[in-house]
């Protein structure tokens, strides 16, 4: 990734000092700096910056003025702010102000690197994580069968298309959350979702209600295994997992998502064949912020 | 389940519906629930995760869905519940959830919410709270069930 150009917007000379030594040693490139709307203006038009860090009380004006300003000259400058003063209101109008961030004073040196990372964080981030998803959830459905039943499932059926699934049986869905947001699913047949009830559980499961916990907790792992791990390769995808829903009946169809990686395998089991379906969205991303 | 969780989602329904010339929304009634939820032809899950984390879990019967994209769409007749009718309505549920993380944030509470699943056909839905607060809302004569299974995330 090409160095981020950075302009920093404060009124005061120590701040400024301060966040210079942060961003530099954070790896950026600090291209100027300014006190004052005038001076912002000024600055922001001579060293097109990829990024400004926003103070919110200058004198004479105020950080949202100084963004909004920013955003005449070229819109697609990103604005974080960077101030001691946050509350509810701030924050709501920052957002309205179309700020990409928000780090409060006195600010964490490598938080608001990790900030500016993932405002920064473009195209190439999502490529990143189309190349790596479908191997990591593969995996993570493979360990987490093979931790809880010993057995080696084979991966089949692999693929990227986009279409309504329709399922007999019991389907779980997982909304996932973070840089992209996405969901897998996981489903299978009542007696496959028995099986390995039975397997995991090493005895006849009670009831439904106990099979659909265990498909549950057991998908719930994989997804957030897989999640875990993909964070690991590159944390700016901070990857969570929303409570998985069960559904089961006689008739499922999930709609085709408007999602644009998508990838689906089915495990093999000895128990029966579980599949997986798994997607993400460029989207909005989430609102970043290091209160 | 805290009630608190009820008014982001009942002022989201009056700041959202309306705007897609849906004008009449009312309240019809607010029920416990157990942890299954039927479904009533369309079901419509949204994911939770932050300060509150769950699902939001919108039922919808099969005509009341195309009646709602058919209004989505500027009364464009809707026979069957295709794509876009499925389009329109999961899109309807991404207004409405990230309306309420909003207002959620106006009470300092930060959410942010997944990209809806919508699933139709005979089937039960199983959330993960042994309580669900089921909001009914009544939209110009159709019925949308809210039904909430949110929690305060402690980690």
């Amino acid at each position: 990734m090409k160095k981020v150009n950075v302009v920093i917007v404060d009124d005061s000379a120590f701040q400024i000092a301060l966040l210079r030594d942060i961003l530099t040693e954070g790896g950026f490139n600090v291209v100027g700096e300014a006190s004052s709307l005038e001076e912002t203006i000024e600055v922001v038009t001579n060293t097109k910056p990829d990024l400004v860090t926003m103070d919110m009380t200058i004198p004479g004006t105020d950080g949202f003025e100084c963004t909004r300003e920013i955003h005449k000259i070229d819109s697609n400058i990103k604005v974080v702010v960077v101030s001691s003063m946050m509350d509810d209101e701030i924050v709501k109008k920052a957002r309205k102000t179309h700020v990409s961030g928000y780090a409060q004073k006195p600010v964490d040196a490598e938080e608001l690197t990790l900030l500016i990372n993932r405002v920064m964080a473009d195209e190439e981030l999502f490529s990143e994580l189309d190349s790596l998803y479908s191997s990591i959830f593969k995996q993570a459905l493979l360990d987490v069968i093979n931790r809880t039943t010993k057995t080696v499932p084979e991966i089949t059926n692999e693929s990227n298309v986009n279409v309504e699934k329709n399922i007999e049986g019991i389907s779980i869905i997982m909304g996932v959350i973070g840089k992209y947001s996405g969901r897998a699913i996981f489903d299978m047949s009542f007696e496959t979702a028995s099986n390995l009830a039975k397997a995991l559980l090493k005895r006849d499961p009670k009831n439904n209600d106990e099979i659909l916990n265990v498909m549950s907790e057991l998908s719930n792992m994989a997804a957030g295994n897989a999640c875990s791990m993909i964070n690991k390769k590159n944390k700016l995808f901070g990857l969570r997992v929303a409570p998985p829903t069960t559904f089961h009946g006689e008739s499922i169809s999930i709609s085709k998502a408007e999602l644009e990686a998508i990838y689906s395998a089915v495990a093999k089991t000895q128990f029966g064949d579980l599949s997986m379906s798994i997607g993400f969205g460029r989207g909005e991303g989430e609102w970043m912020s290091i209160i | 389940m805290d009630v608190n969780y009820i008014n982001p989602i009942l002022s989201s329904f009056a700041n959202v519906l309306p705007q897609l010339g849906l004008a009449n929304v009312e309240k019809k009634g607010i029920s416990l629930k157990g942890k299954f939820i039927e479904s009533p032809g369309v079901v419509i899950i949204v994911g939770i995760v932050g300060d509150i984390k769950g699902n939001v879990i919108y039922g919808i019967t099969i005509d009341d869905a195309k009646k709602i994209a058919s209004a989505m769409m500027m009364g464009m007749p809707v026979n069957e519940f295709d794509e876009l009718a499925q389009s329109a309505i999961s899109e309807l549920t991404n207004m409405l959830t990230a309306n309420v993380a909003t207002n959620f944030s106006n009470d300092n509470i930060i959410i942010n919410i997944s990209t809806p699943t919508l699933i139709h056909g005979k089937f039960t839905a199983n959330a993960i709270a042994d309580k669900v607060v089921c909001i009914e809302m009544d939209v110009n004569g159709m019925t949308i069930e809210v039904n909430i299974s949110m929690e305060k995330n402690t980690i």
